[in-house]
């Protein structure tokens, strides 16, 4: 199995502490059978052959063992624990690692709850497995077949006596872990079932006051939540069928130890001292039987995290630097298109931009306007290489980015995306977040030029300010402007503004814009910035416009140059202008 | 209450409040008959478990020596009886505990959802989602076992330490008391570990916490970073936190694993003295053999319950911590509800009045102050000003979202305030700044604002919304999953379905709070056309920055500092050449 083959490598790093913790098991385990040897020597020897010198020393064996193997079973599991947390502490960064190089296409399919469990409910079963079932089968393996060995060279007859009990636990308890594997399955999905209602309602606790269906979504969670609870009870239904058998099979053991044991004693078969003996030794038959059965399910547990957490990691990184690409200096800032068409899917005819082309130069500032769903987002992406083309070609200062070592490429373009997402964190590092270095006059700056910086000082903690992850607690223009900022504060070459000032009002939003334009000429370095949106008084000003329709540019030029061609903006601003007094 | 991060630790409180417990009484009260028979059950049955020792003793040193066989059967005998009605009890016991633990978080959770669904926005807005989400899941979750099985296991466990120093007694007070002297030690052993042990997994909790919270705003946020290659410092941040999880968990179990040594030892010790009074005993004849096998087994048995004892004043412990907060949501002021003798809103014609309407979403903040206006059934208002002026504060009111400070809101000359709040915001459809879309098709988000529409009813809706022609355009059309807030789609496609959602609901009056800001002016200008033969008739509510949003409106309204500045048509407010005229002109000018 591949997912295996993968996985190992983790634990054997970690080889020769694993094997030096299997060695002082075993010693101990070989120890533990010396205690109830010892009960039954004072029987044999102290009590009834009266040896009392013998007593001390039988005594001081005792202790001295139960010393030695406390102290070093104690060694031994905090040495497995300790390891298992470096094997899977190193799990999860790679795992973690492997989410950052992961490529956007890969994000817009898989749910956040899905990839959130991967890396908390999966390793934690492999947690459990690197640190507890690992060694719990050799161990119970050991126990059992020891103790059947000493028991066997006391007594023959009554060791197989009280082996009577074991098939019918092996077989309870294999059916037991059958039927549990189902049960436990349908009670984890009912669980991520009733989390995601109960997320949901939370997330969208404002839309379900404003159409009024508190009713209907404690409808929904009622259900839910009774799902939940039959999943539990049907758990509960399988351990109520063959949980007391198990343990009745336990319950019996001294019961057939004192029937047989007795009448043989009685007989003549049996010294007493060897029943006593054999009355130590019988936990070290039921243990290892239950313990072991539940490594099955164990085992069984990790296997599928496993493969869940494999699948996750052998997905390919379609977009990654290539081999040969090394770091480089920031990017100057000429973009160029050449013929670049894109499609999300693999169905033909479904592209989204169709043989694109054009060319901005370091320093220019370009707007791009068109309809919802007409690919002005996409276009964008495709400059930070989020998604490669299907053909044609993207070059930033005439090199193709797919020639690009990644994250040099990405360092000189700041990306301030529609969908604003803030961290659960200060305003300050947030707006810090390109730049966590930054000194804080660049955070106020950046503030400063977003037009942030008057309402982030108005609020009683200012920049210490929390804010939520989606930005809860403030209003949909303070979100759009810090994040802004933020991109303003990664100090780029290449500036990309995706309709990042929908919910700012117009007098604010020009008045980003022309501090925008004077922080660039001050720093005299040139910036190039492409806006996207719907207002034509943002673009209007740029150097050109690209129209998009259906994925395809229609019209380009600058403000007057398109008015003048009377088609789609011509038209879009006389509508956006309608009512405005002529000569304005 | 302060927000927390990922870079915080929760705190838990170790209050012991014992009114909680009280009011957990309503949720066992129901299950209260069960759980006496139960306990009946259980205490029988672990008195009948703790008789296999005594019965050996018996075996050992009166059956063998006097080769009574019979004597032999018949206890081997009842012991089988014992072991098959333990049978019967363990199964019952199971079930029973079962049906109320699992019977008892169903009820708690429900309460609190019912509950949640009742707060204010507010509530939602001053923590972390996740934070609530643990409330109503996770934290009742970890009382189940609490309120089932550990209760039970606490009486039986006091009541079989009782059994076992009785039996104990009964069958040699001297060595009884030797078995006690070491009492103390195992007691205070098993609670000083179980103290640390609780202390330790605490603040592995916390860290645990820490740590799940940075990995979800990593995942969500991972194409921020990506566009900011923040990868290596993000890489870094997680170290350091999956670090601290490492470190504690170890030091827990360090910790943890101190039980068992100890109990072994200290019992290796307590049983070694025992061998030496026995002997010596012995040697004199006033002891047997059997009796010091049975006294060794019972001294086995004695630290479970204490084991089990500390165990359980742990949970407790940290259930109340749990307890604390579940209640303290349950407690949380429903600040927003139906009057007594609330009547039912008639049907809204659509005139809507602010009579001097102060507000503040905290005391002594506010945010209105004096907003007066009226507007006639079929009005189009459009609310402009600043970002932060109060706008949607203004609309938010329209739905009695709040409690006014002073001053009254009208719908149709009646008082909002007195009216049920469900015939009130049926009538109303409400587009929201942040468009969310619940998992599921695009049939059924539509559909969520009034469930028993068909299908066609919905078509129609996204038709008039423009949003028909991009759905079909869509994989599997209205049958399109969308994943949670609509990732799959375009910020403005999400809002056009939101707007259709808000329409189907047929809604009185209907209010657009930059609903429209990511869609396309062409776009929207279809969608106005489509609009304004639905919206002939009823009033609407419109919050943008677009000009060409609010021109056509029949009243503008700049909202400035907390009051209404302006009034008026588009022409009269030009004509004003005030704050409008300005932020008009701003659009063109530069």
């Amino acid at each position: 199995m591949s997912a295996v083959r993968w996985g190992l490598p983790y634990m054997l790093r970690y080889k020769w502490r694993l094997i030096f913790g299997q060695m002082i098991n075993f010693i101990n385990i070989l120890l533990s059978l010396v205690n109830p040897l010892m009960a039954g020597l004072i029987v044999a020897n102290v009590i009834e052959g009266g040896q009392r010198e013998l007593l001390m020393r039988y005594l001081a064996i005792m202790i001295s063992i139960t010393l030695y193997r406390s102290i070093t079973r104690y060694i031994f599991l905090v040495l497995y624990e300790t390891t298992s947390q470096k094997i899977i502490f190193n799990l999860r960064q790679d795992i973690y690692h492997k989410l950052h190089i992961q490529n956007f296409r890969w994000f817009d399919k898989n749910r956040v709850g899905d990839t959130m469990s991967r890396m908390t409910g999966d390793v934690e079963a492999l947690r459990h497995f690197t640190a507890f079932t690992i060694y719990a089968i050799p161990e119970n393996i050991l126990i059992y077949v020891a103790a059947v060995v000493v028991m066997a060279l006391i007594n023959v007859p009554l060791t197989l006596a009280l082996l009577i009990t074991t098939p019918i636990v092996v077989y309870s308890a294999i059916k037991q872990a059958k039927e549990l594997h189902p049960a436990f399955r349908e009670v984890r999905e009912q669980f991520s079932n009733l989390n995601s209602v109960c997320s949901e309602n939370i997330g969208g606790n404002r839309v379900v006051k404003a159409f009024t269906k508190e009713a209907y979504e404690t409808d929904k969670f009622t259900v839910a939540n009774q799902k939940f609870y039959d999943a539990n009870m049907n758990t509960a239904r399988v351990r109520i069928k063959y949980f007391p058998i198990m343990e009745s099979c336990a319950a019996l053991l001294p019961l057939i130890l004192l029937l047989v044991g007795g009448l043989m004693v009685i007989y003549g078969r049996l010294e007493l001292w060897q029943m006593v003996t054999v009355s130590g030794y019988l936990w070290m038959l039921n243990n290892p039987t239950r313990m072991l059965i539940w490594s099955v399910a164990d085992i069984q547990n990790a296997a599928t995290s496993l493969d869940k957490v494999y699948e996750m990691m052998r997905q390919e990184i379609e977009i990654a630097s290539p081999e040969e690409a090394l770091p480089g200096e920031k990017v100057r800032g000429d973009i160029e298109f050449k013929n670049v068409s894109f499609r999300y899917s693999f169905e033909p005819n479904s592209e989204v931009l169709k043989d694109i082309s054009f060319t901005a130069k370091q320093g220019q500032t370009v707007g791009i306007v068109g309809a919802t769903g007409s690919g002005k987002t996409t276009l964008m992406a495709l400059i930070s290489r989020f998604y490669d083309a299907n053909s044609g070609e993207v070059l930033v200062d005439g090199k193709n980015v797919k020639e690009y070592h990644l994250p040099s490429l990405r360092k000189g373009i700041a990306y301030a995306m529609q969908d604003v997402f803030l961290y659960s964190d200060t305003v300050e590092g947030n707006i810090a977040f390109a730049a966590p270095d930054a000194p804080m006059e660049v955070i106020y700056d950046a503030a400063e030029i977003a037009d942030a910086h008057e309402f982030v000082s108005a609020m009683p903690e200012g920049y210490e300010t929390i804010v939520g992850e989606r930005g809860v607690g403030l209003s949909g223009g303070q979100k759009q402007r810090i994040s802004l900022a933020r991109a303003i504060a990664a100090e780029p070459s290449v500036l990309i503004l995706d309709d990042v000032t929908s919910a700012v009002d117009m007098e604010t939003e020009h008045r980003i814009q022309e501090a925008l334009a004077e922080k660039v000429l001050k720093s005299g370095t040139a910036r190039t910035t492409f806006i996207v949106a719907h207002r034509l008084s943002s673009v209007k000003d740029a150097d050109f416009i690209l129209v998009l329709e259906n994925g395809t540019i229609t019209e380009r030029g600058n403000h007057d140059e398109l008015l003048a061609k009377n088609g789609y903006y011509a038209k879009l601003f006389e509508e956006q202008r309608g009512g405005m007094p002529h000569g304005a | 209450m302060a927000r927390n991060t990922f870079r915080t630790d929760e705190e838990v409180q170790n209050v012991f409040k014992l009114g909680h417990l009280k009011r957990l009484d309503k949720y066992l009260k129901p299950y209260a008959g069960k759980f006496s028979v139960t306990l009946g059950f259980t205490v029988l049955s672990s008195a009948l478990g703790l008789l296999a020792p005594y019965l050996t003793m018996i075996v050992m040193d009166q059956s063998i020596p006097n080769r009574d066989i019979g004597q032999v059967i018949r206890l081997s005998a009842f012991m089988l009886f014992t072991v098959l009605i333990n049978i019967y009890f363990m199964r019952y016991r199971m079930d029973a505990m079962a049906k109320v633990g699992q019977g008892i978080i169903r009820d708690l959770r429900l309460d609190l959802f019912t509950h949640l669904q009742r707060l204010p926005f507010a509530f939602f807005d001053s923590r972390p989602h996740g934070k609530i989400l643990v409330r109503v899941v996770n934290y009742i979750n970890s009382l189940s076992d609490m309120l089932s099985n550990g209760l039970m296991n606490l009486i039986t466990d006091l009541l079989s330490l009782g059994i076992i120093i009785a039996i104990m007694l009964t069958i040699d007070v001297r060595l009884s008391l030797v078995a006690l002297a070491g009492m103390p030690l195992l007691f205070a052993a098993v609670f000083i570990i179980r103290i640390l042990n609780r202390k330790a997994w605490q603040i592995f909790s916390a860290k645990q916490s820490n740590m799940n919270a940075y990995i979800h705003e990593s995942i969500a946020g991972v194409k921020i970073t990506q566009s900011f290659s923040r990868e290596a410092k993000n890489k870094e941040i997680f170290a350091d936190v999956a670090g601290d999880v490492q470190k504690s968990w170890n030091h827990g179990t360090r910790v943890m694993f101190l039980m068992w040594p100890s109990i072994e030892n200290i019992s290796s010790f307590v049983i070694t003295f025992l061998y030496i009074v026995a002997v010596a005993m012995i040697a004199e004849a006033t002891l047997t053999v059997g009796v010091l096998v049975a006294f060794v087994a019972y001294i086995w048995r004695f630290w479970m319950p204490i084991n089990n004892m500390a165990n359980f004043y742990n949970t407790l412990i940290t259930n109340m911590a749990y307890l604390e907060l579940i209640f303290e949501t349950i407690d949380e002021p429903v600040l927003v509800k139906d009057r007594i003798g609330a009547t039912q809103m008639p049907k809204i014609r659509g005139k809507v009045t602010f009579q001097d309407v102060a507000f503040g979403y905290e005391d002594g903040q506010r945010v209105l102050d004096g907003v007066s206006f009226t507007c006639a059934p079929g009005d189009t208002i459009a609310l402009v000003g600043p970002t932060g002026a109060g706008k949607t504060t203004v609309v938010n009111l329209i739905s009695r979202f709040y409690e006014l400070n002073a001053g009254k809101v009208l719908v149709d000359d009646v008082d909002i305030s007195g009216v049920q709040l469900a015939s009130l915001r049926s009538q109303m459809g409400i587009m929201l700044q942040d468009s969310f879309l619940f998992s599921g098709t695009i049939m059924d988000n539509i559909r969520y604002s009034r469930l028993d529409a068909t299908d066609d009813e919905v078509i129609a809706a996204a038709k008039s919304v423009c949003a028909h022609d991009f759905i079909m355009e869509t994989e599997e059309g209205y049958m399109t999953e969308v994943n949670e807030r609509g990732s799959r789609l375009s910020v403005g496609q999400r809002q056009l379905i939101s707007f259709a959602r808000a329409l189907l609901a047929d809604p009185r009056i209907l209010i657009l709070d930059e609903a429209t800001s990511n869609i396309d002016t062409r776009t929207e200008k279809a969608l106005q056309e489509g609009l304004s033969r639905l919206l002939k008739n009823r009033t609407s509510f419109v919050i943008a920055h677009r000009l060409s949003t609010i021109k056509d409106a029949t009243k503008i309204m700049v909202v400035d500092n907390g009051t209404i500045a302006e009034e008026g048509d588009h022409d009269a407010l030009m004509a004003l050449k005030g704050d409008y005229y300005n932020l008009v002109m701003s659009q063109w000018q530069g």
